[in-house]
């Protein structure tokens, strides 16, 4: 049994690993991508034997859609062990970049919020590997795992202090079912849920978390 | 950064205004107020250059009968996937006329 990688987490292919992509590749992959760098794994139905990863290329909007084969991931690593490597401390680019700044910020409000959390997008790829990936108008993108529904006290709370930070900060809550933004959630009303066959929309948010999979995790098959 | 303008007729003013999405990677936020009888015109601020073909036949589809009511819509797109876009645009629609 293969380990599950959950989505946003970050995978180094073995070397000379077969991508697969059903579309053509775009013309910057070759340029912007060696197996020196890790895929990111999506939400996509399965396909035995692969997982469905995507790669950043070199403007912010660009990503590509890939499978990967199982076989042929060498490490992985968790938005949550980015975020536990504090990694913005040290990094040398600390004052020129504002997300780096907003973490060393929040850091106490998630610690204290008592879910776990972790580092995604530019902020999580730079920090994992070290490669220029944010620049100074770069967000912050974070997930919290919530395998069951979040105390709203606690979360309004974080969002509380996100409107002093240097720059924006989303927040998404990984339900047992899919992706859920922050700020959707807080608002009330109908939430739109990323889940691995696509985007729904929920009438009723706490539908993300129906009975049989509370406590469950989100899991790329 | 893309930002594009499109005109479509359209029949009496919108009865509200309207929010939905977010300001979210993946996501977009599309906002709504009443407009002039007779004028749909929406911009969207797009993070993908190179979008406009997909926005203006996504758009099209729903607007070039001039069937939808008058309004001025913004939308802020963050790199959403189609399927993202197709559910908020419906999203917003639906809540418009709710």
């Amino acid at each position: 049994m293969l380990k599950p990688y959950l989505p946003h987490d970050l995978l180094w292919l073995a070397p000379r690993s077969a991508l697969a992509t059903d579309t053509e590749l775009p013309a910057w992959l070759p340029q912007h991508w060696h197996p020196g760098l890790p895929v990111v794994v999506r939400r996509a139905s399965s396909r035995p034997g692969w997982i469905a990863v995507g790669v950043r290329g070199p403007l912010r909007w660009q990503r590509c859609a890939l499978w990967a084969r199982l076989q042929q991931v060498g490490r992985a690593l968790s938005p949550e062990q980015v975020a536990a490597q504090q990694g913005w401390r040290q990094h040398p680019r600390l004052a020129a970049l504002p997300a780096l700044q907003a973490l060393q910020q929040l850091h106490p409000a998630l610690q204290a919020s008592g879910l776990a959390w972790g580092i995604t997008g530019s902020a999580g790829f730079e920090l994992a590997t070290g490669q220029p990936a944010l620049g100074p108008a770069s967000d912050l993108d974070l997930l919290l795992r919530c395998p069951q529904p979040p105390a709203r006290a606690v979360v309004q709370a974080l969002a509380e202090t996100l409107a002093g930070l240097p720059c924006r900060v989303d927040i998404q809550l990984q339900t047992p079912t899919g992706g859920v933004a922050l700020d959707e959630w807080l608002r009330g009303g109908r939430v739109l849920l990323k889940t691995a066959s696509g985007p729904l929309l929920l009438d009723e948010p706490l539908a993300a978390w129906p009975a049989h999979r509370q406590n469950h995790v989100e899991q790329c098959p | 950064m893309e930002k594009l303008h499109l005109h479509y007729p359209a029949g009496a003013p919108a009865a509200q205004a309207v929010l939905v999405g977010v300001v979210a990677s993946g996501d977009l936020e599309v906002l709504i107020a009443p407009a002039a009888a007779g004028s749909c015109h929406i911009v969207i601020h797009s993070a993908a250059d190179g979008s406009a073909a997909r926005w203006r036949a996504q758009l099209d589809r729903l607007f070039a009968d001039g069937q939808a009511a008058a309004m001025q819509m913004e939308i802020n797109d963050f790199g959403a996937t189609p399927g993202v876009v197709s559910l908020r645009l419906a999203q917003a629609l639906e809540e418009l006329s709710a």
